[in-house]
Order: structure tokens, then sequence, then C-alpha cells
């Protein structure tokens, strides 16, 4: 809140800053300008769609977990506050915290279960929801009146949320809008946000860098449903009538998924671009076609979607993207200077602080004992031991299936293994699961195949590693931009991670590692890929991390970035540990010639 | 035995072996393609007003006309998967899934535009038909189409087992690239077992109007059941959709009478969260 | 028979073949070493169409394939046997033999093929009917082969035959090869391991990082110091 406020109130006079208001004042006014309540009702369904298309957003655009079941939390919302007002008298306002309780809960019940599914499977799963809730709905009569619906008596009055005219309608739906949009927008630029966007991107990549999957998707879909089923408490006190059909309807579910897609999955404002610009369009297409058609308009809604998935899969907000910027600055004020937090004198990374525990100065930093793991009858590593010592380089060669990445698996917690154990600094990481508890412990791996947030700037994608650390975004900005500095990729702090060269990214990679600030960092086959000169390039840089202190442990395949950089090299063959020594005893050993070169290169 | 049970049991399969009919086709595409067709349900929904158009227009018996209806569905398959599943084939799954589910909403309304929201059904000769055995009753339609379920999944899958095509959508199931090594053309098989698995649900419709209502979106609920059957199943296993679809509807069957007919979604759902919490990847799914 | 010129092959924005160009003539065994990551895999995977190199040619038998889809490469006649064999699992050793042949030709030719197969490795035809999954990795090393030989193929192309093998399987690999050269199939081997791979081929060709720095006559690799510096470092 405070990089907001800073923002706010050093650049009040960008237009940056004062246009959004002005657009807010608009909206503010707008719903006192028609005369004609066909009109005032599109008003009062746009805001009211956008609310749910930002909640909707939430889950499916930042986490990026595709859910087609939120009618089924509308439709709870609607019911739940709709049934405490006709049998109890109680306030809708009331209600429709009740109705966001039981909807949360619904959502923990079924989110916790359904999230490790595949996304397809996890749609499906969705969808099920909203259906099935739809029949409890519709045959529970006793309960819900069945399929003839609800009718909610005409009393006006603010108690009861209900209004004579579409005005004050119009004022509840844009006040609900501007908080669901004021904590999108907030999310967006704190750590929570930055962490489901990384889990949207690769989740493995985030669980590496300390983020909670399961925590994460979770909280998003608390939120998401809770606005959600307001909105559903909203709809019906505005509409008076409801029935399982019209408020447990897929074809809701799809509506919002679309609006987001329409707008720019994703973004903050994407969704009520989305919902603005199809709202009257659908309200206009049922008034044209009315009983001609009975749903003319969902065939156009499903056209439209499946032409945007294919052509614009980015929204309309990308293309917004492109000329708000210039349009921005043709306005008065909008040639100023945008005032930033700068980071300080740009230093090097400081080292970390060794912690209290003279007595983990006795046990080795990193041990591995007797580690073994088979893959059906396949042996993949066989007994292999060894010891990393504070502060060196050690490397880990082997011909190719020789069980290095294996190995790499197994201490970072990605697979368990059938015995033996993973020592760190005293404690007994065995198969730590989830791989975010790796991070946890001050351990930091790069992949082989680069995992950048492509959809994050390079700045961005090093934030995410320093949220492992800080609460605080501006914090985690500042030790990003440092981060940046002393890697060298300052120059490209605010491009698209997808635009980087594959040197770039390994670098970025590394940058991003590092900001969790590991004590132990594990390279995996960082050299590959690059040409003689890049090569050098990251040597050197890592050279210069462990410079500050950080131990390394790194696989490489090429020779020559191993020898330059290794104190120790260990050599696995067919699973097994066969020599170990400086690289210059390495090179010289007969049994490691011999794994690679062929047994019988040397006879 | 209780002859409640028995009977319990035998309307259970009848009705399980369409269920069966309708998930195996789910899964053999999901297992080749790795994408869910999402109007999939749909596609059942026009099958069964086909058929119904087939006898109200030509007084072509339902089952009869899946001489049509197979080779039909087969081609609309194959059609589908080319224009709408193969552009987007390596996209994100976000956009395998809008495209289908956009789909599914096309196929709906544009029904519900053509052909009202009225509920349709077959009524054949012997659509009332009851067999009496032993003291069971036995739906004569009912059983015409368990049997032509049961003749077609055994088909299918002797044709996986013994044809080239057969073998070529399986290796490609099991093992991608060593398919394409081998020579196997990737997209026509692709195409074709997209246009076989809309083959067998195009079929389970032709079974069902006799039996059961059409109505613009008689799909969804019937692709909720498939859905529960192909976890239940195992999402990777062809048999486990058969014997997913029999228990399945033995489950119907013994719930619907103890307990109430109209609670059986809710009870698809119980099971289907039971099976993700304890063994997600179903009864016969390899992992 | 087959000539690669100035091909380039990209993953994405990672580079893994800059301007390779070699030739294999016709009944020639030809290795191609490298350490890991060199682009051993990726100049196969190129050639069986798996992937597509962003420029250069691909010629075989004078026509030109480099952008065939892979089904289409194998019926002009190039096989590869990929790393890791990638056997089909779930089918028996029967049924991956017969999805070898699946080209027209291949099936026409399924009865004898299978006869000079199982007569080639006496213990796939015992172990007929078994899955393939559960089979040793020798034995599923030979049935990789084997899978491959039934589609005719005029120039056989192997992955890392022997990666995973015990020494004595690794020896039988190579003698495989050899027998199969003899019948006048032309091989294009990739390999780690030097030794064997180079005393069985006619000539050689090393890869560090996506090039080629060395070729010549395989013994003559085999002696030169060069080579071991290229997988050492030093």
């Amino acid at each position: 809140m405070r990089l907001i406020s800073r923002n706010i109130s050093g650049n009040v006079l960008h237009p940056k800053i004062y246009f959004p208001f002005f657009l807010v004042v608009l909206m503010a006014i707008l719903p006192l300008v028609p005369q004609n309540p066909f009109y005032g009702d599109i008003i009062v369904s746009s805001f009211f769609y956008g609310t749910m298309a930002l909640a909707w957003n939430l889950v499916g655009g930042f986490a990026g977990q595709i859910s087609l079941g939120h009618t089924a939390f509308f439709g709870i919302g609607a019911y739940t506050s709709t049934l405490l007002y006709l049998h109890y008298a109680l306030s809708p306002w009331v209600g429709m915290l009740a109705g966001a309780g039981l909807s949360v809960l619904v959502a923990i019940g079924i989110g916790i279960p359904c999230f490790r599914l595949k996304s397809h499977f996890f749609a499906l799963a969705t969808i099920a929801i909203g259906e099935v809730l739809r029949f409890l709905a519709s045959y529970w009569r006793g309960l819900t009146q069945g399929g003839v619906g609800l009718l909610i008596p005409f009393k006006p009055g603010i108690e009861n949320l209900m209004f004579k005219s579409k005005t004050p309608y119009a004022y509840i739906a844009l006040a609900l809008m501007l908080v669901m949009l004021l904590i999108c927008y907030v999310i967006r630029n704190s750590r929570f946000g930055f962490h489901l966007i990384s889990l949207r991107e690769d989740q493995d990549a985030a669980e590496s860098l300390g983020v909670k999957s399961s925590r994460s998707k979770l909280t998003a879909l608390i939120i998401s449903v809770i606005f959600t089923s307001i909105s559903g408490t909203f709809y019906a006190q505005y509409i008076l009538f409801i029935d399982p059909f019209t408020l447990f309807s897929l074809g809701i579910s799809i509506e919002l998924a679309l609006f987001a897609i329409i707008g720019g999955l994703g973004t903050v404002t994407g969704p009520i671009l989305g919902a603005f610009l199809l709202t009257p369009l659908d309200v206009f297409l049922r008034a044209w076609l009315g009983g001609v058609s009975a749903g003319l308009n969902f065939i156009i809604y499903g056209l439209v979607l499946m032409v945007a998935v294919k052509y614009f899969p980015l929204g309309i907000s990308g293309w917004v993207r492109t000329w708000y910027g210039p349009f921005l600055q043709k306005l008065p004020g909008g040639q100023r200077a945008w005032k930033t937090e700068e980071a300080m004198a740009l230093s090097l990374v400081p080292a970390r602080a060794s912690d209290s525990g003279k007595e983990r100065e006795k046990s080795p930093f990193f041990a591995v004992k007797s580690l073994n793991k088979r893959f059906g009858g396949l042996v993949a590593v066989r007994d292999v031991s060894f010891q990393i010592q504070k502060g060196e380089i050690l490397g880990l060669i082997g011909p190719n299936g020789a069980g290095k990445t294996t190995i790499f698996n197994l201490v970072t917690g990605f697979i368990p293994p059938d015995s033996g154990q993973v020592v760190f600094q005293g404690e007994t990481i065995t198969g730590l699961k989830p791989p975010h508890q790796i991070c946890l412990k001050h351990i930091g791996r790069t992949f082989q195949l680069v995992k950048p947030f492509k959809d994050m700037t390079a700045l961005e994608n090093v934030m995410v590693g320093a949220f492992a650390r800080v609460q605080n975004a501006q914090e985690a900005r500042k030790r990003a931009l440092e981060i940046l500095a002393f890697i060298g990729l300052t120059k490209h702090r605010d491009s698209l991670a997808s635009s980087l060269t594959i040197a770039d990214r390994k670098r970025l990679e590394l940058g991003r590692a590092l900001a969790t600030q590991p004590d132990l960092f594990l390279l995996d086959e960082v050299v590959a890929g690059l040409n003689p000169k890049e090569t050098e390039e990251i040597i050197s840089t890592i050279k210069k991390i462990s410079g500050q202190g950080v131990t390394i442990f790194m696989i490489a395949h090429v020779m020559k970035a191993v020898m330059a950089l290794s104190d120790r090299i260990i050599v696995l063959h067919h699973g097994e540990k066969i020599a170990e020594g400086t690289p210059l005893e390495i090179s010289r050993d007969k049994r490691v010639v011999e794994a690679y070169l062929g047994e019988d290169y040397l006879a | 035995m209780d002859i409640t049970v028995l009977q319990l049991i035998i309307n259970g399969l009848l009705l399980g072996g369409m269920y069966a009919l309708i998930s195996i086709g789910l899964t053999l595409i999901f297992g080749v393609l790795e994408i869910i067709n999402f109007a999939h349900g749909e596609f059942l929904m026009l099958a069964m007003y086909a058929a119904f158009w087939l006898f109200q227009l030509y007084g072509i018996d339902p089952y009869l006309s899946m001489v049509i209806i197979l080779p039909l569905f087969f081609l609309i398959g194959v059609l589908v998967q080319r224009v709408t599943i193969q552009p987007i084939i390596n996209a994100p799954p976000l956009n395998q899934i809008f495209m289908t589910v956009g789909l599914s909403m096309v196929l709906q309304n544009v029904a519900l535009f053509v052909w009202t929201a009225d509920y349709r059904t077959v009524k054949t000769t012997y659509s009332g038909l009851t067999l009496k055995t032993a003291g069971l009753l036995i739906s004569f339609p009912r059983l015409v189409a368990f049997l032509l379920a049961m003749g077609l999944i055994a088909a299918l899958l002797i044709f996986l087992k013994k044809t080239y095509t057969g073998k070529a959508i399986r290796a490609l199931a099991q093992e991608r690239k060593a398919a394409m090594l081998m020579g196997i053309n990737v997209y026509r098989t692709y195409q074709i077992a997209f246009g076989i698995g809309s083959a067998c649900v195009g079929a389970a419709g032709a079974m069902l109007i006799p039996v059961y209502f059409v109505f613009p979106s008689v799909g969804s609920l019937f692709v909720l059941i498939a859905f529960v059957v192909v976890i239940l199943g195992g999402y990777n296993s062809l048999t486990g959709s058969l014997v997913g679809g029999l228990i399945i509807g033995v489950v119907e069957a013994f719930s619907g009478f103890f307990i109430s007919p109209h609670l059986k979604e809710a009870i698809y759902f119980v099971i289907f969260i039971l099976i993700l919490l304890f063994k997600p990847t179903g009864l016969f799914g390899r992992a | 028979m087959l000539k690669l010129t100035e091909v380039n092959t990209h993953y994405g924005d990672v580079q893994a073949l800059r301007n390779v160009s070699f030739e294999i003539k016709e009944k020639e065994i030809v290795s191609i070493i490298g350490s890991n990551g060199s682009g051993k895999s990726t100049t196969l995977n190129t050639i069986s169409g798996v992937l597509r190199c962003s420029s250069g040619t691909i010629e075989f038998l004078g026509k030109r394939i480099d952008h065939l889809p892979p089904h289409q490469i194998v019926d002009e006649g190039i096989v590869q046997i990929p790393e890791g064999r990638l056997l089909f699992p779930y089918m028996t050793v029967l049924e991956n033999l017969e999805l070898g042949s699946f080209s027209s030709k291949a099936r026409k030719a399924k009865e004898e093929n299978l006869k000079v197969v199982f007569s080639l490795f006496p213990v796939l035809e015992e172990r007929m009917n078994q899955l393939g999954g559960t089979l040793s990795g020798g034995e599923q090393q030979m049935l990789a082969i084997a899978r491959g030989l039934m589609a005719l193929p005029k120039m056989l192309m192997l992955d890392e035959p022997s990666l995973g093998l015990a020494p004595l399987l690794v020896r039988q690999v190579f003698e495989t090869v050899k027998a199969i050269n003899s019948q006048g199939i032309t091989v294009l081997l990739v390999e780690q391991n030097v030794f064997h791979s180079l005393s069985t081929s006619t000539r050689g060709y090393v890869l560090e990082n996506g090039s080629v720095v060395l070729e010549g006559g395989g013994k003559e690799l085999l002696n030169n110091p060069q080579v071991r510096e290229a997988y050492l470092g030093i």
C-alpha cells in the first residue's frame, strides 16, 4: 500500500494517476444520466458483470486455474441471502456475508482435491460442481421451491437492498466493482500477486522459489468466491426472482471467462473492458433478436470465444496497451518524468549473515549418505555418498544416463529416495515435500531447460525470488534491482522475459534463484547451449556468486566449464560414484576416461 | 439373491452399457490427443436429434439408423478435429479448453434455435415391450441397446488390438515420439481417433433416443456422468471406461431405488470427490 | 547417400546445431560422437523430421528431405532407433515389431522380415508375447533395433544404443550393428562410448557444442588425442 500512496503523492499531476481517477468519476456520473430504465439496466449489468469478471480473473487469469463452475458460488450467494431474508427477515447486507461464508466453505472443500487435477480435468471438475449444485437446487424443493424459483416481495428500502429506481443499484454495483478492482490492483503489485502469476507461468519454477502453490491457489479462490457470492446476493435483490436454471447456468460461468479472455486474461483492467464491451452487446442482441432466437446471443458468444482463443489470445487489453501509453503522454502533464523508487547505490549482494549455530559448524555443510533410487527395474542411483564443503564449488559429471539429474531431483525434493539421507547444515532434509520447502531451507536451484516467467519482466522475475525473503513489494523491488545489477541485466529490467536471449535467460534464472538468498546453490546444466563467448560470461558470473560465499553444486556436461569452475568434482557412472577429486586428478583418472570414452579405450 | 436386487443389477447394467459407450469415446480422444472435447455431450445430443429426425421423416428405426449415424459422426469428428482442434494442438490448455467449450455453446444454442427446447423422443412399436423371465422384467429396447453397445465396444477393442490403424492409435497414445519414428502419420491418426470417439458417442445417441428424451441441453447431463465414469475407470484406460460405466449404471439403479432418483447427481459427485481423494488414477488407470 | 549442408537447428531460442555439414556414403558405418549436449541427438532428430532445421539442406539419395514430415522420411528409407529405446510398453514384443512395419511396402514383407529379425535375435522369438516394458535392458535394445529393421530401412540411425547396458551387452550391440551393415544397410551411429563406435565405423565426426570440430577415419580418430580433449576438457 505504501508503494501505491507514495506513487500517487509523488505523481498526482501525471496522467497515469489522474486519468484513471477521471474515468472513475465518469463512471460515477454515468448512472445519473439515462432516464430510460433500459439503459439504466445496461449500466447496472455492466458494473455487476465487471465485478464477477474481475473475481473470475483472479483465479483464471492470475493463477491460471480455469474454473467453469463459478456460477455455483453465484447461486449459493443468491440462494443463501434470499432464503435467510424470506424465512428469517435477515437483511441482505448480512445475508450476503452468510452466503459468502458458505461459498468459502464449499470452495475449500472442492479446491483442495481439485487443484491437483491437470488443467483439462480441473475445468471439467468445476463444470461438474456447477451442474451438481443446479440439480440440488432444482430437486430440493422443500428448501428452494425447485424449478419454480423464489420470488422476493418488493419492499424498497436500503435495509432490504431494494430500490425503486435503478440508480442506487448502479452505485452499489459500481462501489462493489471498484472495491474488487482495487483489490485486484493491490494483489497484482503485491507478493501474493507475484506468487499467483509465477504459479501460472511455471509451477515447478515457482515452487523452487518458495511459492506455496496449494495455499496461494486456495487464497485466490477464496477471495474470488467471496465477491462472486456477494454479486449473487446483489443479483437476487436486483431482479427479485431467482431460479436454479438461471442462477446455476453453465452459460454464466463461460460468460465470465469470456469477459476476461476478451478483455485480457491476467490483466487488472481487462475483465472490466470485456464486461463493458460485451454486456451492452448482449443486452442489445437479446432485445433486437428477442423472441425470434432463444439462445442466438449464446451462439455468437460461443463463436466469439472460439475465434478469440485462436486469433486474439491476448484480448483487447493487449491492443489497448499499445496506444494507451502514447495517449497518456499527449495529455497535459504527460511529459513529466515519472518518479519511482530507485534502488540505493547499487551495492553487491550482501553476504548473508551466517546463522547462529556454532553447533552446525561441526557437522558437514551438506552431505548425501547412501542414496538409492530405482525406477521399476532400473537402478538409477546406487549407494551414492558425498559431502560438500561450505564455500566450495562441487561439480557432478558423468556420461549420459549416469544418474546426475536423478541425484538433483532427490536432493531438491522432486522425488523421494528409496533409502539414504540428505543432510544440510545439520538438518535432515531427505524427501522434503513439497519442493517449496527446499527454498525455505536456503537451497536454491536452476533448471536445465530454463523456466523464465515469460509474461513478467526481468525485474518481476527476480522479484518473485526476492519475495521468498521479504513481504514488502518495495523492498523486493530494491533487492531485485541490486541482483539485476550484480548479474548484469539492468538494461533488460523492464523487458519481458520471453524477449531475452537464451544466455540472458540463464542469467535471469541465476539471479532469480540468487534473490532467495541461498546458502547452497544447485545449478543444473547452466552452461548448455551457450556459445563460447556466452560460456565465458556465465562462468565469470558464477565465480562472482561463489565469491559472495554461496556454496555451489553443479551438474554440467561442458567439460571446459566444469574444469574451470570446480574446486572438486564427483563422477557418476551407471548410478554409482566412481571417482572424486580435483579437476586435474579427475582428468587423469583411468576409470573416468573409460566411463566417457569406453571401457576399452585405454587398452 | 433377492429378486429386487437382481432386478436392480440388471437395470443398472443395461443403463451402464450406454454410459460405457459414451465414456469410451471421451477416453479414446483424451488418450491420443490429450485434450478433453467439451463438446462431446453436444455430439451425443446431435446424434439423438439425427436419429429422431431420421425416424420422424423417413421412418428409419433408431437402431437401424446407426448404419448412417456411425459413419456420419465419424466424419463430423474428423471435420471438427481438422478445423477447430488441429490448429491449436500445441497451444496452452486454456485455449484448447475454450475452443471446445465455445463449440459446445454454439452447438447447444444452434440446436435450441433450430429445434426449440421441446422434449422429443421416439416411440417405436417395441418401445414399451418388456420381457419377463424368471420373475425379472427386462425392457426390450434397453436390452437391444445394451447388446449393441457391448458389440460396438467389443468391435472397437478388437479394432484397436488387431488392425494396423488401431495399433497405431494405441502406439501414439503410449509413446508419441517412437510412433512418429515408426512412420505413423500423427496428424492423420489424431483425426481418426477423434472420428472414432465421435462415432461412439453418436451411436450412443441413436441407442438412447427410444428410451430417453432429447432436448438441446441433454448433452450436459450425460457428459457429467461420462466424466465420473472416466475418472472412476482411469482416464487412460478403455477397459476402465467399460467397467466404470457398468458400475456407475448399477450405482445409479441402486441409489435411485434406495435413496432417491433425484439425488443421483449428488451421488456421482460424491463418488467423484472420493476417487480424487483416494485413488486419483482410477480403478484401471496407469500413473 | 545422405548429405547435410550447413544445417542449423533451434529449440525455441537455443541454437542446437550450428552449420553442420557431413555426408554418408552407401554401405558405410559412420559415427557421430561428442559429449552430451553437443547436438548428436538433435542431428538425428533433424534428419528424422522430428525437429525442423531452421536453415540448410538435407539430401537423401539425391532428394531433399529437410521439410518432410517424419512418417514420410521413414517411407524414404531412413529409420531411427531412438535414445532410450522408447518401446511401446503395453504392447507385446510381436506388436512392437508389427508396428515397425507400418509403411505399406514393409507390411507386405512383414512375415519375411519377422523371420530375419528372429534369426538375428532369437531371444525375441522366445518372448514374443511378453509386454515390451517387462524385458531386460539388453532385450529392449534388441527389440528396438529389430523394430527399426522391420521398416525396411536403407539407412538405420541409432541414438546411443549402448546407453545403460552392461559391457558384455554393449559388445553384442556393436556386433549386431556390424551384422546389419553387412546385409547392405548403411548405418549412422550416435554414441558417447567412443571406443566401440569408432572401432566399428568406417568414418567418424566429432561434435562439440553443435558444430563439427573433427572428422576422419574411424581408427584414425580413435588415436587422435584431440578427441579426448573434446570430452574431458583438457
